[in-house]
């Protein structure tokens, strides 16, 4: 069953009022939690059976482009054609920055810290991270640029602000967990970084929900980055996430569906049609 | 994945040849005796399981030269999630949030009061404006997080069995100038378990072999050490290096290899 929690697109709030408290939160957080006796139990070896069929994907790259190529690592971003983190042939495009800006309040608002200035903080976070490329170049804005930014991510903050939802430290929340797995022996690596996990593992029961946070979209093509990430989680851990949850931080819009196992085809299917194209395109 | 890992953290080594082991172990010392350093500056040559890494690429990716060292969220998650991982096996902290969030609050504190047990990484995280010092906080939940649900910690046996994060280091009395770095993230009496990062390569069973050839040279008696694991959090792979002569002669080569490429000259013992 899918569960589909659709909010209208909100229009940018007015600056300096505060946008009235939704409790999107605790929806999304209801909606993730579910029913907790009803977590799905995944066919044992269908994480084998994915594996197997992009195993053969990528063997058919690998002959094609030659033993002694180097590895070639896919993301969402090349497999399902993600313009979003991808500098222009100048620099960093409006849309990179903003996406690195918003990520970076949403692991501060995840960790359940206040958010004074939104960009400030942000700013405080990527310079923390020693990303300071992305930081160079909002300081290095006009004025009048850098308060256009400005006002966009409280717009961003607001949205977030209402939509993260508070998790108990038992639910162990982690932000940019990273998976990469490794096919033909590591000369293709598909990857990926989960914006949010939480949950325990556990063997064989899906036990984990995923969620996934953009800044301006396109939806479709967000949600099917977060079905990547389930079957790089399904084939890292034996085990999809269960649920599935999508953040809008421009519009305040927001979904939570089950995975399916049809998804996890589907998504495989796709990339195992992409690295057939790659092979043809080698060959 | 934690039942795969604790199964190999927590399964008896393999029985090892004794007189093959010490018989290969002497080969070992006698290799690094012949081993001298020279370099310059002062200070000893570490010889860590990133120079092993770097000198056994194949397409040179490591060999660029290295930016100097700066602290950020992610140098120091490692630091700051195994101590998290600490408290929460001693029962210190009930998650990885609270764990890291201690962590740093003692950082706080020990800057705060001027107490010699503050690092650099202590003062530089106590320096970072709030926002910046979540920022390191959520890095080091995420690495804790990985490393606290991938093992089941109450089939290692009881806490005080169990080291964590506690690099050891092999000082070689033929030359004061070369030591050797064993890096293992958690240590029980049977295993030794490495949290591996970046691609898969072929040079990870030499990584894992300086662990195994630190712990045989810092032994007393000779006896074989425990196996050493490597994980790689970001794919669920394992990898395990069993104590057997060979990975000692692996790993003795590794480090000669090392210190050929660094430029440090090899001599006949005195």
């Amino acid at each position: 069953m899918v569960l589909v929690a659709p909010r209208p697109p909100l229009g940018p709030a007015p600056r300096g009022t505060a946008a009235p408290h939704r409790g999107s939160g605790r929806d999304v957080l209801a909606l993730l939690r579910g029913d907790t006796v009803a977590r799905p139990r995944f066919d044992p070896g269908l994480a084998g059976g994915l594996r197997a069929w992009l195993e053969d994907a990528a063997y058919g790259i690998v002959s094609a482009r030659g033993d002694h190529a180097p590895a070639v690592f896919l993301g969402p971003r090349q497999v399902l054609g993600s313009d979003e983190g991808r500098p222009d042939g100048e620099g960093f495009s409006d849309a990179l920055v903003l996406s690195r800006l918003v990520h970076a309040l949403f692991r501060h608002l995840v960790g359940r810290e206040d958010v004074g200035d939104p960009l400030a903080d942000a700013l405080h976070a990527l310079r923390a991270c020693g990303d300071d490329d992305v930081v160079q170049h909002v300081d290095a804005l006009p004025a009048s640029a850098r308060q256009a930014l400005s006002d966009t991510m409280a717009l961003h903050a607001r949205h977030l602000g209402d939509l993260v939802p508070r998790f108990a430290p038992g639910w162990m929340p982690r932000t940019d967990d990273r998976v990469a797995i490794p096919l033909a022996g590591g000369r293709v690596v598909l990857h990926g970084t989960f914006d949010l996990l939480v949950g325990l593992p556990q063997p064989g029961t899906a036990s984990l929900c995923a969620l996934g946070l953009t800044a301006s979209g396109p939806w479709a093509r967000e949600r099917r980055s977060l079905h990547f990430l389930a079957l790089l989680e399904t084939l890292r851990s034996g085990a999809p996430p269960f649920r599935l949850a999508l953040l809008e931080s421009a519009t305040g819009r927001y979904g939570v569906e089950d995975v399916r196992e049809e998804h996890l085809r589907a998504i495989a299917s796709h990339l195992s049609a992409w690295l057939s194209r790659g092979a043809l395109d080698h060959g | 994945m934690a039942d795969r890992l604790t199964d190999l953290l927590v399964a008896p080594v393999s029985p090892v040849d004794a007189a093959s082991w010490h018989a290969a172990l002497a080969d070992a010392t006698a290799m690094l005796a012949r081993l001298a350093v020279r370099r310059a500056g002062a200070g000893p040559f570490r010889v860590t399981d990133h120079e092993v890494r770097a000198v056994l690429r194949v397409d040179g990716a490591d060999r660029v030269a290295p930016s100097p060292f700066a602290w950020s969220a992610r140098t120091a998650r490692r630091a700051l999630g195994l101590a998290a991982v600490r408290l929460l096996v001693a029962g210190g902290a009930r998650s990885p949030v609270e764990a890291v969030r201690a962590r740093l609050d003692e950082s706080a504190r020990w800057v705060r009061e001027g107490n010699p047990c503050a690092s650099r990484l202590d003062r530089w995280v106590t320096g970072l404006p709030p926002a910046g010092r979540a920022a390191v906080g959520a890095e080091a939940v995420t690495w804790a997080t990985r490393l606290w649900c991938a093992v089941d910690w109450a089939a290692l046996g009881p806490a005080p069995a169990v080291a964590i994060g506690r690099d050891r280091w092999w000082d070689s009395p033929h030359s004061a100038l070369l030591a050797l770095r064993g890096r293992a993230e958690v240590r029980t009496g049977r295993a030794n378990l490495v949290v591996l990062s970046g691609p898969r390569r072929d040079s990870v069973r030499a990584e894992l072999a300086l662990v195994t050839l630190v712990e045989s040279l810092r032994g007393r008696g000779g006896d074989a050490p425990g196996r050493v694991v490597g994980w790689w959090p970001d794919s669920g792979r394992l990898v395990r290096v069993e104590p057997e002569p060979a990975v000692l002669t692996l790993g003795a080569e590794a480090v000669a290899l090392v210190l050929s490429d660094a430029g440090a000259a090899l001599r006949p013992a005195a």
